[in-house]
């Protein structure tokens, strides 16, 4: 085996950095040719842990039960900022069943850039102390004893009264390319418009979670998390160990849409308070602190301003978006769909990340992306409406043939495709029918919108395969299975390859335990990062067997196939099970280890898309309905079409909750969140649910190594809500200043 | 922690309940919650489940409903049928699984959803404290009366029983008092806070229906398609040529509506004042139905 | 003090301490099947049975469900309990798997009393079961497809 070191780029949400990559010149494995005759890649197939789940079987972090464990619960402020005049811990410690106490004075074993505890909390929710008991109940009573006297001192959390003042979280970004302003000048057509975009809580069922426990040096943390290599490596640097003494465990976890980052809080706080005590340590939010201080997509205040030519083509885009950053945290792409979506010389594009009185955002299933495709896309069905033009006409007349930042072609791009397909579905064509009245009184509309994110994947990921006497192939790869199904869309993979049934193929994933690396499951990188390493795994796998068959069968190689389960020789004189070569291992197993290659150089990686949705608006109540959406998305090729779909429908009611109804409220006077219950927060129920149809074009990406898949995890949220809102604005004439499209909103638009 | 106790009789259910901290437990779907955000913290849960409240029957040409009958009961109860605009209140409340457990009694006296009351980060004026922090704060979702508390009534089945002309029976040690359903509900006052008329002692035990109307209907909004609390609700029953509306969200507790002027004495706050609009369309829909 | 609790079947004497049955069934009886998420009965994810109707467990005192039938994931996995989580597999009407206890609670109640459910009366009876992965049109599917209609 050679191995290689090459100079690569490695993107994860559009943020790119230079990495080392391995690649691995044995490696024989190639791409798939795009009408490959291919037996189960492409095919449905249900989760290999499918009846575990739908029983109830699966354990996630929360349901981790370890001898002698203790509760941990955390106090945290209840203003949006204050200084901790008093905090009693000795009360706390003397509280019956506390075993530990630690607030932000106390003396850490752990070493992280941040300090874990505050006092002086700077938002709601924020953890001021943490106290660990023999029960849940004692450590809440642990809490109460410490007698928290905060003072609270002002809070900002208004999004303009930041900007006015200048508070932002880091300096504010201006990109360019041409000259927006005088092409806005010089312009046929112009037209500007605002929105205003909600904060939207990823409100995973399952809260941010970990146990944590110590056997002398050795760290076991089992922490919901959708990154468990990131969590054992923050792990092992905040407690000065070395990584293979820490063993992340992530089998089972109950969501996360971007918010469960690494260890979290919660792997620290648990594991801090494990070696404190000696005892094994269970952290889980309650719903509040999740809702408080699990993580949101930011609220946004975006203006988009458009030069056209009277024809349509784009000659000005001028954006400018203000993100309630909370704390600080990464400041996400709002502007990309601005500076990326359509064919422009001439953009600017203006972020103010603001410094407001809550949690740091955090990632949100396609964050930035998805709010900024909110207000963007509407920009553009306004200008469309300005030239008099069909909005969907517009875009393919402005379609970008090349990346507009880098000047480099796609690796693959299908967007003409997925507009016309799902054009067809929806019948576009005879949009304007809808607006006819209706005998339900209602007013009805159809308006589309163009997604655009990355999801090409890349190094480094690894997997090994394993090959038993019996025929039966394990996979071992760092997944973290989040519910996207990329454990199954492995074991299909490997299957594929293997040229066996699924049934005799087995994934593991969710430990750090074996050491095989798999990225974070965030970016929409999974699948295009994982999959490929798969195959490779698996070829090298496929290749030893075939070689020990030819031994078993004296036959050459080349002469010899292996496929769905069996070994066949191509003259028909062999054809036998594939544990005719494999009985003879006894307790060996046929090993291979695979490993992601770079991306081609030359090329950038986006997925593409386009939704259109169908409304009907009740004029009297202000209420919306989505009565269809269609989601065509272009992710290369389609794995598992079953789960596929599943992604797609995941993210089209997140996306149409995002337009409609879910808002994550501040008081004014407080600067405390009104909403942070379930109760109160409401995401969709089955009875807010559209028809949603779905389709892909199927053409591979040629160009991205192996397997020609994309990731699928962002792109469907991504043009939900704008297609909404312009459905919204084609059946009302109207377009509101702000999502959601609530009661009140909607009302307040039409009057 | 509180204790807990099963009393077998009604009466025996208000003896208890004249123990410091006791508090009555039906389905406990909103006095867990209470309990959990610090609203209340009984020393003594008096559940009623086997005090013999529960069961619809017949009552003359009306109906008796047991104050711990549960909303999925009452929905589905073909006596009730009849009254179409309580069955399709009692189906609309909630959710399922809440529907199974709450109750006819738990429902009318319900605490109001006001984020401010349930938050434990205020205390307001509500709730005890000084401040009304709807008024200076997000409203979005309240009421549409002046007053030192904003905030809207939740509970579907009020407005229902109330066009209905229901009565409440309401039994203390002392007897039984039978009261018209909406003088269950008062205003607040300073030193008396509570949105409920009852005294201590005092307990919901059944509703009283007379016959059913002519014709009647349920009609609301709610955040979203199901499973949330009404953002404004109209009940319209109609006997003969007179039609009875009422509505939830508009007040702090159930209101009856003029038919001829609906939205008279209900002005509205900067932020709710949408829900006039969707008021009057319940109410036009509403009496179109009829 | 103790009470005395009927699940799936067995009777466990348990001290309540105040706690919810949601509490009791976790932490004392390792029925780690029903989940706890909300807290306030605004998800449906701890859903159980209590004498065969679905309740929210999270609310529910556990003193007050002495003498009634509880049933929870792990005491459904036969007759027509099998069927809805066979078909919750084939459709893949789960992703993360979190609120799929209670969605099988519900499902398979719902198919109990109307075993040919319409849209309509699926969406109804299952609106107190939320999924924030966003399964709804597959566990609509899946419900169709275990009453034979799909």
């Amino acid at each position: 085996m050679t191995t290689r070191f090459v100079k690569t780029q490695k993107e994860m949400e559009g943020r790119y950095e230079d990495v080392w990559a391995l690649v691995d010149e044995s490696d024989e494995t190639t791409s798939w040719k795009p009408d490959a005759d291919l037996s189960l890649v492409g095919q449905p197939a249900p989760r290999q842990d499918g009846a575990a789940r739908a029983a109830g079987r699966v354990r996630f972090t929360v349901d981790v039960k370890l001898a002698g464990m203790l509760h941990a619960a955390v106090l945290r402020s209840p203003a949006a900022h204050g200084t901790v005049r008093s905090l009693d811990l000795a009360a706390a410690l003397a509280t019956p069943g506390v075993r530990g106490v630690i607030g932000p004075e106390s003396e850490l074993s752990l070493t992280t850039r941040a300090p874990l505890l505050q006092a002086e909390p700077a938002y709601a929710g924020a953890a001021i102390a943490v106290v660990a008991a023999d029960t849940l109940e004692a450590a809440l009573a642990g809490v109460a004893a410490l007698a928290l006297d905060l003072e609270v001192l002002p809070h900002l959390v208004d999004m303009q009264e930041g900007l006015n003042e200048q508070r932002f979280t880091t300096d504010p970004t201006d990109e360019a390319r041409g000259d927006a302003e005088a092409a806005l000048a010089a312009a046929a057509v112009t037209i500007e418009f605002a929105l205003d975009t909600p904060a939207h809580v990823q409100t995973p069922l399952e809260p941010h979670a970990a146990v944590a426990s110590w056997d002398g040096d050795e760290l076991t943390a089992w922490v919901s998390t959708l990154g468990m290599f990131a969590a054992r490596e923050e792990l092992a640097k905040a407690f000065g160990l070395r990584k293979d003494a820490v063993r992340v465990r992530t089998e089972f976890v109950g969501g996360g849409f971007g918010a469960k980052q690494g260890a979290g809080f919660e792997a620290l706080a648990a594991a801090e308070l494990a070696r404190i005590t000696g005892r094994p340590v269970r952290l889980v939010n309650d719903r509040h602190a999740e809702q408080l201080d699990g993580g949101r997509r930011a609220a946004t205040r975006q203006t988009v301003r458009l030069g056209a030519d009277r024809d349509g083509t784009l000659t000005a885009i001028d954006a400018d978006a203000v993100v309630a950053q909370g704390q600080g945290g990464w400041v996400m792409p709002v502007l990309i769909p601005a500076q990326t979506l359509y064919r422009c010389a001439n953009v600017r594009a203006l972020t103010f990340p603001v410094k407001t009185n809550l949690r740091a955002q955090n990632a949100f299933r396609a964050p930035g992306v998805m709010e900024g495709t909110a207000a963007f896309e509407q920009a553009i069905d306004e200008l469309a409406l300005a030239l008099n033009m069909d909005p969907l006409e517009l875009r393919r007349l402005n379609h970008a043939d090349v990346d507009q930042v880098s000047g480099l072609p796609y690796s693959s791009k299908q967007l003409l495709a997925c507009y016309d397909r799902a054009a067809e579905l929806a019948g576009w064509a005879t949009r304007d029918e809808l607006r006819k009245p209706q005998p339900d009184g209602l007013l009805r509309g159809m308006g589309c919108a163009t997604q655009i994110w990355w999801g090409g994947g890349g190094p480094p990921s690894h997997a090994t395969v394993r090959l038993d006497a019996d025929g039966n192939a394990t996979v071992i790869t760092g997944i973290q299975d989040i519910g996207t199904g990329t454990l199954t869309s492995a074991q299909i993979v490997a299957a594929e390859e293997l040229g066996l049934p699924l049934s005799q193929v087995r994934v593991v994933g969710g430990d750090t335990g074996p050491n095989v690396y798999g990225p974070v499951s965030g970016g929409s990188q999974t699948t295009p990062s994982v999959m490929p390493a798969v195959r490779s795994a698996a070829a090298k796998v496929r290749k030893t067997l075939l070689q020990l068959a030819g031994d078993v069968f004296e036959i050459a190689v080349e002469d010899l196939d292996l496929r769905d389960g069996r070994i066949r020789s191509s003259d028909g004189a062999i054809d036998a099970e594939v544990t005719e070569v494999t009985g003879k291992l006894g307790d060996a197993t046929i090993d291979g280890s695979g490993s992601r290659g770079p991306n081609p150089d030359g090329f950038v990686v986006h997925t593409f898309g386009c939704q259109i949705a169908q409304v009907a608006v009740d004029v009297g109540l202000g209420e919306v309905r989505v009565e269809r959406i269609v989601a065509v998305h272009d992710v290369g090729r389609i794995v598992n079409p079953l789960t596929a779909s599943s992604q797609v429908e995941g993210g089209v009611l997140q996306g149409m909750a995002f337009a409609l109804s879910e808002e994550f409220i501040v008081d004014p006077t407080t600067g405390v969140p009104v909403n942070a219950h379930l109760d109160d927060y409401k995401i969709p129920t089955i009875a807010d649910m559209p028809e949603i149809i779905i389709d892909y074009p199927h053409v591979p990406d040629a160009n991205l190594p192996t397997t020609g898949t994309k990731g699928l995890g962002e792109p469907p949220i991504i043009p939900t809500a704008a297609a909404i809102a312009n459905a919204f604005a084609h059946a009302t004439d109207r377009r509101a200043a702000a999502l959601p499209l609530t009661r009140a909103r909607v009302l307040e638009t039409l009057a | 922690m509180s204790g807990y106790t099963r009393p077998t009789s009604v009466d025996e259910a208000l003896e208890l309940l004249t123990g410091e901290g006791a508090c009555v437990l039906a389905g406990g779907t909103d006095l867990a919650g209470q309990i959990d955000r610090g609203i209340t913290a009984p020393a003594l849960l008096v559940d009623l489940q086997d005090a013999g409240l529960g069961g619809i029957e017949r009552d003359g040409d009306g109906l008796r409903i047991g104050a711990a009958t549960t909303l999925a009961d009452l929905a589905a109860d073909a006596l009730a049928a009849p009254y179409a605009v309580l069955a399709t209140a009692a189906g609309l409340a909630a959710s399922p699984l809440l529907r199974n457990q709450g109750t006819v009694g738990g429902n009318l006296c319900q605490h109001t959803r006001c984020w401010y009351y349930r938050g434990e980060e205020w205390n307001c004026w509500l709730g005890g404290g000084d401040t009304c922090f709807a008024q200076i704060g997000d409203h979005r979702k309240h009421n549409l009366e002046e007053g030192e508390c904003i905030s809207a009534h939740p509970s579907d089945l009020a407005p229902a029983l109330a066009v209905c002309g229901a009565t409440v029976v309401v039994r203390s040690l002392d007897g039984e008092r039978e009261i018209p359903l909406l003088d269950l509900y008062r205003r607040p006052t300073d030193d008396n806070r509570s949105l409920i008329a009852l005294a201590r002692g005092e307990l919901v035990v059944a509703v009283r229906l007379p016959a059913p109307p002519d014709g009647s209907a349920y009609l609301r909004t709610g955040a979203r398609q199901a499973f949330s609390f009404p953002l404004v609700s109209v009940a319209a029953a109609r006997r003969g040529d007179s039609v009875t509306l009422a509505a939830a969200g508009v007040a702090n507790i159930p209101r009856a509506l003029d038919p001829v002027d609906p939205l008279a004495g209900l002005p509205g706050h900067p932020q709710s004042a949408w829900k006039r609009k969707v008021l009057a369309t319940l109410v036009e829909r509403a009496l179109a139905s009829l | 003090m103790e009470i005395t609790l009927e699940v799936n079947g067995r009777t466990y004497s348990i001290a309540p301490a105040g706690r919810r049955l949601l509490a009791v069934l976790r932490d004392d009886l390792e029925l780690l099947g029903t989940k706890l998420a909300c807290g306030e009965g605004a998800c449906g994810a701890c859903g159980v049975l209590l004498d065969g109707r679905p309740v929210n467990a999270c609310l529910l005192f556990a003193e007050a469900a002495e003498g009634h039938e509880i049933v929870t994931i792990e005491g459904l996995s036969t007759g027509r309990a099998a069927a809805v989580q066979a078909a919750f597999v084939a459709e893949d009407a789960l992703q993360c798997g979190f609120c799929t206890p209670g969605q099988v609670v519900s499902a398979t109640v719902l198919l109990e009393r109307t075993p040919h459910p319409t849209r309509e009366e699926i969406h109804e009876t299952m609106a107190g079961n939320l999924c924030r992965c966003g399964a709804y049109p597959k566990i609509e599917r899946a419900i169709l497809r275990a009453a034979g209609e799909a």
